[in-house]
């Protein structure tokens, strides 16, 4: 897989097998809802080459913002007139107005090509080196940045216009378009069991139980089935973890109060919610880090000299991802499974962009 | 403590610092004259005097800021002097430091964690300005623990929503690769060692870069591979006389401190060099080794784009042909081609992945079974019962409870 090449372009029309996988995405688009669109992490930095992207949800209502901030950037790209893509097309309108965008941009691309030098972005792209000096697409932050001195503005989408439109993959349907799925590795939960305990009794009739007060004020219970740990306070709030699923931390955490109750205390079963999940999988193919950070700036944070991982702050859904050059993907902060799914089907192809050629 | 000044009414040179009310007062010994008094004010005979007064220091600007901040600010100055900063630098820092203390997160922080932010704001603006400092050099200046400093300088960037830059890898090996001792022959250098400063520069620099396209730079601390880097670089440029010579002499030598994780980027890098040099028909019969391979580093780099593209197939495509293990069963079948004569084809290209994904996993986590627990079942009272004690047991553990406290407090014989 290789970026996309701006040098490179086809000069012909779209082949006909382009034609029916343009259609395959416009029916998509049209078929979905259009709640209000998602500020995603997607589309506000600069977007990475793989089209793949536009299977993540609400692609076309999100393009929107992004494409006013397009018309703006570096003057080569401001010939690209993307405001034609209003929220709702119908089937024929969106089949022309596509194609003719296509054709703009390719126009735009011959031109561009012919110019010897581009103006180098204020943010260099990995891979998208335009100056084509060496064939690998290496780093570009080994290149020192030019007049870099300020923040960048995040807002500085390159290669959007390019790669956004031209369908270069065929779409799969938006629910399976990864086909990994994070496996949950542990579940944080909390319940009230609403009366007073006293951590001493408890310790003391209880085989499972350990109490330190001088280490900390609460006794740590842990049973066999479903394998979990939980903190238990003299308040009668408790912390169930160590769960692989919403039911099992569920069912432990009865566990436990039964357990409080048959020590004699008049123990309920309030308020049972759910405060974290984690989760974890693997994309199998290494991701360039540094490409990452570049372009999503404003939601990731990678320190080489303190952690191995980029750290990234998706806001919608409010997850933390932990991404590693492996390729491993930790996924922690949710509430809900589904907000895991639906960070990872986000980030997935952003990472797919960085795949290195 | 004399300032080297004279007392302005006798002349004397005899000036000694004293506190009167807690405030400090430059006195003569001679006569009683006060020669400067204070810290909060300056008046331009103090500035006569010879005792420097800063801006910082005089009046007005300190009576807004608390005492601890304006300790912080100076400690800002002084890190910025210290380091040899651009001017401009140190006002950046001092700006993010007041932006810091605005927040009451740090107000009310320990004095550690605002010593260390006062580094976290120097690193910040120099990480900005692609000035290459480490955080291990802002933490051997504060004495801190990296834990800690990280610790600051993510709640800072977060806090105040910074935008820091990464740490210029190009710039980072400029400065690094001058600071070794090699250019000039010493007692402690032989003439044989010494090498010109910038023909090392430049091929640590191509090896730094090579290292980076065949993912040994990505998520690992930078500094090490610079220093096996420069190693190689160093080593190549004279293999007859220099091959002898360890990275750990080496280091010695060059007056820098070895890191850790250097001797382990070495490997990486000559197995890298090595798959490299199988591509090369004049060094394929040569049957090259770790050692022997560094005289011909020369050529390799010149070669490099070409030969890590011929050497290496792409990882990532084979992860999406195959499956993981084929995939790296290929690879492996690449590798054991190193045994082949000379003479026959060259090696089937290894996969070009970060060396974690090369390692064959230290253990193989199992898919958990789907789980049908639904969260409402019936918990049996025999399940519940099996953790608790019976009264016997209760008593026995208080028994052995009471035993313990008591051999506890009867004090030790020996």
């Amino acid at each position: 897989f290789s970026p996309f090449p701006t040098s490179q372009l086809p000069t012909v029309s779209p082949p006909p097998m382009e034609e029916t996988y343009l259609e395959l995405y416009l029916d998509q688009c049209s078929a979905q809802d259009a709640p209000t669109p998602p500020r995603s992490p997607l589309l506000s930095p600069s977007v990475p080459y793989d089209v793949d992207m536009l299977t993540s949800s609400n692609p076309e209502t999100a393009f929107n913002p992004q494409l006013e901030e397009v018309t703006e950037t570096s003057g080569s790209f401001s010939a690209v007139d993307l405001s034609f893509l209003p929220d709702e097309l119908s089937q024929e309108n969106k089949d022309q107005a596509v194609i003719r965008s296509k054709h703009e941009i390719e126009e735009n691309c011959k031109t561009q090509s012919q110019q010897t030098t581009l103006p180098l972005p204020s943010q260099l792209d990995t891979g998208l080196a335009l100056n084509s000096s060496s064939g690998s697409s290496s780093h570009s932050h080994l290149h020192p940045a030019d007049g870099n001195s300020a923040q960048p503005s995040p807002e500085k989408p390159h290669s959007l216009p390019l790669a956004s439109i031209t369908p270069m993959t065929p779409m799969a349907p938006i629910s399976e378009c990864s086909g990994i799925v994070p496996q949950l590795q542990n579940i944080v939960s909390t319940v009230n069991l609403a009366c007073k305990l006293d951590l001493k009794k408890i310790a003391l009739h209880a085989k499972n139980a350990e109490y330190n007060p001088k280490r900390f004020a609460a006794v740590i219970m842990r049973i066999r089935e479903p394998r979990t740990t939980a903190l238990i306070f003299s308040s009668g709030k408790m912390v169930c973890t160590g769960a692989k699923s919403e039911e099992q931390s569920r069912l432990a955490a009865r566990k436990y109060a039964r357990v409080v109750q048959k020590l004699g205390f008049p123990a309920r079963f309030l308020d049972f919610t759910i405060q974290n999940m984690v989760a974890s999988c693997d994309v199998r193919f290494p991701i360039s880090l540094e490409g990452l950070v570049l372009t999503h700036q404003q939601f990731s944070s990678y320190e080489p000299e303190l952690f191995p991982g980029l750290i990234y702050r998706m806001v919608k859904p409010r997850i933390v991802l932990l991404i590693f050059v492996s390729g491993k993907v930790v996924l922690t902060g949710a509430k809900k499974r589904s907000d895991i799914y639906e960070a990872f089907e986000n980030i997935y192809p952003i990472l797919k962009g960085f795949k290195k050629a | 403590m004399s300032g080297g000044g004279r007392c302005p009414d006798c002349g004397s040179a005899e000036l000694v610092e004293d506190s009167h009310y807690s405030q400090n007062q430059l006195v003569c010994s001679d006569c009683g004259c006060v020669v400067t008094e204070g810290v909060l004010t300056t008046t331009f005979s103090d500035e006569g005097n010879l005792r420097e007064v800063t801006y910082s220091r005089s009046t007005g600007e300190n009576e807004q800021v608390s005492r601890s901040q304006q300790r912080g600010l100076r400690r800002v100055r002084d890190l910025c002097r210290v380091l040899q900063l651009p001017p401009t630098f140190e006002d950046t820092a001092v700006a993010y430091y007041q932006q810091a203390h605005q927040l009451a997160g740090i107000r009310t922080a320990r004095l550690q964690k605002k010593e260390v932010l006062a580094g976290c704001c120097v690193l910040i603006t120099c990480r900005q300005r692609n000035w290459p400092l480490t955080m291990g050099t802002i933490c051997t200046l504060l004495y801190a623990d990296l834990d800690v400093f990280s610790g600051t300088y993510m709640q800072i960037v977060k806090l105040l929503g910074l935008d820091v830059p990464s740490l210029c890898l190009v710039d980072l090996v400029k400065t690094y690769c001058s600071s070794f001792k090699l250019f000039e022959a010493s007692p402690s250098v032989p003439a044989k060692y010494v090498e010109d400063k910038e023909k090392m520069l430049s091929r640590t620099l191509q090896l730094v870069e090579l290292a980076d396209e065949t993912w040994l730079v990505t998520g690992r601390h930078p500094l090490p591979v610079i220093t096996a880097a420069t190693f190689l670089a160093w080593q190549s440029l004279r293999p007859s006389d220099r091959l002898t010579c360890s990275l750990a002499r080496f280091c010695k030598l060059a007056n820098v401190d070895l890191p850790y994780p250097a001797s382990s980027r070495l490997q990486e890098l000559l197995a890298v060099l090595l798959r490299m040099a199988e591509q090369l028909p004049w060094l394929q019969v040569l049957k090259l080794d770790k050692r022997s391979v560094v005289k011909h580093i020369g050529d390799l780099l010149q070669h490099r784009h070409m030969l890590v593209r011929k050497a290496f197939r792409d990882g990532t495509a084979e992860m999406d042909g195959q499956g993981q293990g084929q995939g790296l069963g290929d690879g492996d079948v690449g590798s054991s081609s190193l045994e082949l004569p000379a003479g026959k084809r060259p090696a089937s290209p290894a996969l070009l992945l970060p060396p974690c994904m090369l390692k064959p996993p230290k253990r193989v986590c199992p898919i958990p079974p789907v789980s049908t627990v639904t969260g409402d079942e019936d918990i049996s009272d025999s399940e519940i019962e099996q953790y608790l004690r019976t009264p016997q047991e209760i008593r026995d553990f208080q028994k052995a409870q009471a035993a313990r406290q008591a051999a506890q407090s009867v004090p030790n014989p020996t």
